[in-house]
């Protein structure tokens, strides 16, 4: 998996760099946009991190002139600007995500990752994880042979978790796809959901399977 | 007084006092000409005759005048209670908006040019404080990218020792913290800039409060706090569906932090004339009264939230009451310390979507 992060703090592109290659990523870095589209124009990647704030030609631009030039490659971007309708404008010049700064480096890992699956994601109706289980046409979950009670946010929180088994949940993308926030609510609302959920899939059972990563988020699979 | 009243009775005090002095005048000339001419007559006849002539001629003349006054004040005076309506109307939003002049180069039309200067210069400091806030926030969001990240990469090193780990992960804890600072001081500024604007779609105002009473049961469970929905009714606004789910979260998440153990937290949503009425009350500590007129202003933090060191940014309330406002709704905060808070937020029906 080859990763091209366009950005022009060198700190903050090199802890990037860092963070992704930690997660078995290749990872080239430019810190302009026509280097970024000479780098795109030769070599395929699976995944853009591109800031919109760049020097000369803006982000937003660079995104534009890539899908004019027919390049589909996921985009995530980046902004320090944080106007509540960039994420719009962003998503309709063709990107795939987007992440405001401040972000946590492991948010920004998990959605690269989410990035490079996207199309291999898995959509089945059954989804199993270890012996839990969970029918997304039903709703219905069930471990060591138990039906397990759900409320809706409880089940679409299970849903997200299993679908993306395996890969760390930063607690952002969490409340973007399951409470659709897109703000942050400074509470700890989703830690608290987390609790109840681990309390009716892992807490009778063995072994557990919802693992808290300290500072980052939270990951479902079977291995500690 | 008014200046009007004030100046009518200064002018009625002239037209008598001189109405007094002709009336000394004229007697002092009829009773030399009778002296004069018939010696024969009576002294109290010129008296009388004085006293006609100021009768019949003095009191209309003074009764003209101070009508004449009093219409002539009113009429000096309309440009100053013209000016006066369209100073009150005068706050820090429309500071740009100069003043209308009369521009015919009197003493009034001179006060409100300088008054439409002083304006400018106001209007030019709050945009300068609105822009340093804006830029600040934004200049701030670089370096704690950089912090956060690198922070977030040493915790991953495996070489690093327990106490390490801690100092880093508490750093980590706190890093987010100021995050949160300033996201909310970047959205006010930008509130207060008039950059951001609301996405209004016709919505279901009940939809999303049965969504915010699911969330604060679950935040209110740690506490042990009970949470009662007591009447939902289907009302559509028209609204931005992401600022009124984060007013309706922001208003629980208060009221379950600011709560007593085992307290209660209870919700309702009603019509109330073309308004729809969302109010929520806990039983906690309360908000006194010497501290209720600072609540919505920015980083007040009440001696509650310092003594039981509440987690928060300071900026909720502040961030509640500006999307209140952006949807021409109200905010209001009602407490009986110790015994009753109560939130009641009011937004206008839109009528057109009501009807759709």
């Amino acid at each position: 998996m080859r990763v091209l992060v366009i950005e022009d703090e060198k700190k903050t592109a090199s802890f990037v760099r860092k963070a992704l290659q930690a997660e078995s990523f290749a990872v080239d870095v430019v810190a302009n946009g026509e280097d970024a589209l000479l780098a795109a124009g030769g070599t395929p990647f699976d995944a853009i991190v591109l800031d919109i704030m760049l020097p000369g030609r803006d982000g937003l631009s660079v995104l534009r002139q890539l899908r004019e030039r027919k390049n589909s490659t996921p985009v995530l971007l980046l902004s320090a600007r944080g106007e509540v309708n960039e994420r719009v404008e962003g998503l309709n010049a063709g990107a795939d995500d987007y992440l405001p700064k401040p972000f946590e480096l492991a948010e920004l890992v998990a959605r690269v990752r989410a990035l490079t699956r996207r199309g291999s994601e898995n959509k089945s109706i059954a989804l199993r994880v270890a012996d839990l289980t969970l029918d997304t046409v039903t709703h219905k979950a069930r471990r060591g042979g138990a039906d397990i009670e759900l409320t809706v946010r409880e089940y679409r929180l299970l849903e997200f978790f299993m679908r993306s088994a395996g890969r760390l949940c930063g607690r952002m993308m969490i409340l973007e796809k399951v409470w659709d926030y897109d703000f942050d609510p400074g509470t700890n609302l989703v830690d608290v959901y987390v609790r109840r959920l681990r309390e009716k899939i892992d807490a009778n059972f063995e072994p557990k399977l919802l693992h808290t990563v300290r500072g980052s988020g939270y990951v479902l699979k079977e291995a500690p | 007084m008014t200046i009007r009243r004030r100046l009518t009775l200064w002018y009625a005090g002239i037209l008598i006092l001189s109405l007094f002095l002709m009336g000394i005048g004229t007697y002092q000339e009829i009773s030399e000409q009778l002296r004069h001419d018939h010696r024969k007559r009576p002294e109290g006849h010129a008296l009388d005759e004085a006293g006609e002539m100021i009768f019949r001629v003095g009191l209309p003349a003074v009764a003209l005048g101070l009508l004449g006054g009093w219409w002539l004040t009113r009429r000096s005076l309309v440009p100053v209670t013209r000016l006066t309506a369209a100073i009150k109307k005068i706050h820090e939003r429309n500071l740009h908006e100069p003043l209308a002049r009369t521009r015919n180069g009197d003493e009034l039309d001179q006060l409100t040019k300088v008054f439409n200067d002083t304006l400018l210069r106001l209007d030019d400091a709050f945009n300068r404080i609105r822009e340093f806030t804006l830029h600040a926030s934004h200049e701030l969001k670089t370096p704690l990218t950089v912090l956060r990240g690198e922070t977030e990469t040493a915790l991953r090193e495996d070489a690093l020792s327990s106490a390490e780990r801690e100092r880093a992960a508490s750093q980590l804890d706190e890093l987010r913290r100021l995050t949160r600072i300033v996201d909310g001081l970047t959205l006010l500024a930008k509130a207060d800039a008039g950059q951001i604007a609301l996405k209004l779609e016709p919505l279901r105002l009940d939809e999303l409060v049965r969504d915010n009473f699911a969330d604060a049961q679950i935040l209110a469970e740690p506490h042990g706090l009970r949470v009662e929905l007591s009447d939902c009714e289907a009302i559509s606004v028209s609204g931005d569906r992401h600022r009124l789910r984060q007013l309706l979260l922001n208003l629980a998440d208060n009221a379950v932090k600011y709560n007593q153990p085992h307290g209660v937290v209870m919700m309702s949503l009603l019509k109330s004339g073309d308004m729809a009425q969302f109010t929520i009350v806990n039983n906690g500590a309360g908000i006194s009264a010497d501290i209720m007129p600072r609540v919505f202003d920015r980083f007040f933090r009440g001696n509650s939230a310092h003594e039981n060191t509440i987690e928060g940014c300071g900026l909720g309330l502040s961030i509640a009451q500006w999307i209140v406002s952006a949807h021409h709704g109200t905010i209001q905060i009602d407490s009986m310390p110790s015994k009753l808070t109560t939130v009641t937020v009011r937004l206008p029906l839109d009528l057109a979507v009501q009807a759709a």
